[in-house]
């Protein structure tokens, strides 16, 4: 399998990648955008040891060659149902025998382009699509049940897909949308996904990423507020082999309201690092974070919270909290609120705590006759509790709950690592 | 049922209890009053298996079992049951999760019924009826945002719930309205039984008036100093520890800084 050359692996992915996307045969509706992604492509450079933003993650595992193969293993059978509408996308091809939405969704299979991408795996993720979905909510649309849109990608060897999801909400329009990812394998899964909200839309948006193991994540979320709407995104993340969220905000329209809630857990070697960025470009507007991490054995997370201010946005509201749980001393979490705000009249407050379990709740659990690998189990649920029993949707709360369960259940100790 | 002979504790490195002798039998209630500082706190915590509190020398043994060196859930399981002196706050773990757990694994462990659901929670509504606290509590996070009363009662609720064989209850009057001392020394009362030993730490003779104990004890510097009936309780109502401790404090900074 030809692999990449870790000594110059920025050099080597961003090679590997535009002869990808030269070579990509993309549907013509996607053809334009395709021409803008290249450029942005080929402008940028992928990160090394030294690039700041990604001073905590390394590509290293890339050097198995991910890049260098699409991936092109089938669905599971057993696929994840959490509403009746459900759109199926394979390795970044939509199945369409699984599709069925609710009256007032349509959907189309282009893509547009997007202004806030940051990193050269968006701008690849656009050079090279080989299919797009995008949800069009019509105005005044109040979809009751939820969209489900699953996004699966597997593969027995190392290997990619690119995924894109865009979701248009009119004015007036209601939605509940849950983003899964799936991956089953060694298989890297580049997604960007983009929602726009018209004036008095309102979007309950979910992104679950579940899949652990030796998959690897490298994702952006965008979301554009140029309606006064309001959005409540939900982010569940389970540690993988590399996984890396840029979310990206912004708020354009005055009045309008973000609230976002994340629960990330990091346990044995995996990875998640966490890019938030909130711009508030315009007056009045409020955002509100709230996310809790956790790592355990040689698990690590990164979460960095930009909120950013811009001179003329006065009357912002904005808050960042992110509290953090470490299971044992091997395991290890970086958080960092940065803030920049260029005006006075703003409200802004933010929070970052790393810390381990309390030896005086542990005791009273035992005292109790409770185990003390029960005991730790309990006090870590009870750490993302209030998350995840805020969660608003009942088919999601059923699936995260258990989902939390496992993730928080004991491991094997790894050799040589303190308890 | 407990047997505590010759014990040496220390806390974090420092010694505390200095030769300790206590033997309690079942039925029998038994009160330690004695000064702050004096080490019975440390005396509870050591027998409930506290981190960092370590018996360096003689021996405490619990239905002849030596507790040095089981795991606090163990002593749990094998009955011994402490109310703290000040209760832990669990944040996100509400009540009913934690009873749940505490019972299934200390009633598994003794050989007790299972309780289903429904059972569970019946009990629980009945024990919190009857140290009047509201069924609310049993949804609210352990001893989340209780008030000091709250929490008292929450640990006698707890207690009437895993029926310990030795209950070791620290200053659970401290904090205590009148109306709610009573109710307590109800809860505690219900559980006198000719099977089960009670000790209670206490500072006011008062609650041994609704909780008439069998023995009383002076703990003064790491030891028991003094033993009697329940009118030494009244004694020291009276006249305080200076006549026992000889003017000293009794507690244990003192004469430590010697140490
Ligand atoms: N972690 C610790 N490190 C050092 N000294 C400690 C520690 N915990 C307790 N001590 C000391 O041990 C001594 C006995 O404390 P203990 O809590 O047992 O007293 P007590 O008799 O329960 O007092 P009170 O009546 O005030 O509750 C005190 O001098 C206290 O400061
Ligand atoms: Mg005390």
């Amino acid at each position: 399998m030809s692999g990449e050359n870790a000594l110059n692996l920025p050099e080597d992915l961003k090679a590997r990648a535009l002869q990808n996307a030269r070579q990509a045969t993309p549907a013509e509706a996607l053809a334009p955008l395709r021409a803008d992604a290249l450029a942005a492509l080929e402008a940028a450079a992928f990160p090394g040891r030294k690039t700041e933003a990604w001073k905590y993650t390394s590509l290293y595992a890339l050097t198995d060659g991910h890049l260098a193969a699409r991936a092109e293993g089938a669905a599971p059978a057993d696929l994840p149902v959490l509403s009746e509408y459900r759109l199926v996308i394979v390795n970044g091809r939509l199945d369409e025998t699984h599709t069925a939405l609710p009256e007032g969704v349509t959907l189309g299979r282009a893509a547009r382009h997007l202004d806030g991408l940051t990193t050269p795996f968006a701008f690849y993720n656009g050079a090279a699509l080989d299919d797009a979905v995008t949800l069009e909510v019509a105005a005044n649309a109040d979809v009751a049940a939820p969209v489900q849109v699953l996004h699966v990608a597997a593969g027995d060897a190392p290997s990619h897909c690119n995924v894109r999801l865009e979701v248009n909400l009119g004015s007036g329009s209601r939605l509940t949308l849950i983003e899964q990812y799936l991956a089953r394998g060694p298989v890297l899964t580049n997604a960007v996904t983009a929602i726009r909200a018209a004036d008095n839309a309102h979007l309950t948006h979910y992104r679950l990423q579940a899949d652990g193991g030796d998959s690897l994540h490298i994702g952006t979320l965008l979301l554009q507020q140029t309606g006064v709407s309001r959005i409540d995104s939900y982010q569940l993340m389970a540690g993988n082999r590399l996984r890396r969220n840029d979310v990206r905000a912004f708020l354009d329209k005055s009045g309008a309201e973000l609230n976002m809630h994340g629960v990330f857990v990091a346990r044995e070697r995996s990875h998640i690092d966490n890019q938030l960025c909130v711009e508030h470009r315009v007056p009045d507007c409020t955002s509100n974070q709230v996310y809790r991490g956790l790592a355990g054995e040689k698990g690590r997370a990164v979460l960095n919270g930009r909120i950013h201010i811009h001179p003329g946005a006065k009357g912002t509201l904005a808050e960042l909290s992110n509290k953090n749980l470490l299971l044992n001393a091997g395991a290890e979490i970086d958080t960092k609120p940065e803030l920049e705000i260029y005006n006075d009249d703003v409200k802004c407050a933010h929070g970052a705590t790393v810390g381990q379990l309390d030896a005086m709740q542990q005791f009273y659990l035992q005292s109790r006759g409770i185990s003390a690998a029960e005991a730790k189990r309990m006090l870590s649920l009870g750490f993302v509790n209030e998350l995840i029993m805020g969660l608003p949707d009942q088919a999601v709360a059923d699936w995260a709950q258990p989902w939390i369960a496992a993730e928080l259940g004991e491991r094997p100790v790894a050799d040589g690592e303190a308890a | 049922m407990l047997e505590i002979r010759d014990l040496h504790a220390s806390v974090a490195g420092q010694p505390i209890l200095k030769g300790l002798n206590l033997t309690v039998k079942p039925g029998e209630v038994h009160a330690i009053m004695g000064p702050n500082g004096s080490g019975k706190s440390t005396l509870a915590n050591v027998l409930a298996g506290r981190d960092n509190y370590e018996i360096t020398g003689g021996e405490a043994l619990f239905d002849g079992k030596s507790l040095a060196d089981m795991e606090p859930e163990d002593r749990a399981r094998l009955g011994l049951f402490l109310a703290f002196q000040y209760p832990v706050e669990i944040p996100g773990v509400s009540n009913m999760e934690f009873l749940k757990a505490a019972l299934e694994a200390t009633r598994a462990a003794q050989g007790k019924e299972e309780w289903d659901s429904v059972t569970l929670l019946r009990k629980a509504r009945e024990a919190c009826k009857q140290v009047d606290l509201d069924a609310q509590f049993l949804k609210r996070g352990v001893n989340e945002g209780f008030s000091g009363g709250e929490k008292k009662r929450n640990e006698i609720m707890q207690m009437m719930l895993m029926e310990p064989k030795l209950a070791l209850l620290d200053e659970t009057d401290s904090g205590l309205d009148i109306d709610a001392l009573q109710t307590v020394a109800k809860g505690v009362n219900s559980l006198r039984s000719p099977e089960r030993g009670i000790v209670l730490v206490t500072h006011y003779q008062r609650l041994l008036d609704y909780i008439v104990p069998d023995y009383v004890h002076v703990l003064s510097g790491g030891k028991i100093i003094k033993s009697g009936g329940k009118e030494l309780a009244l004694e020291l109502e009276q006249h305080g520890y200076g006549w026992l401790t000889g003017g000293q404090n009794g507690g244990n900074d003192k004469e430590d800084q010697t140490a």
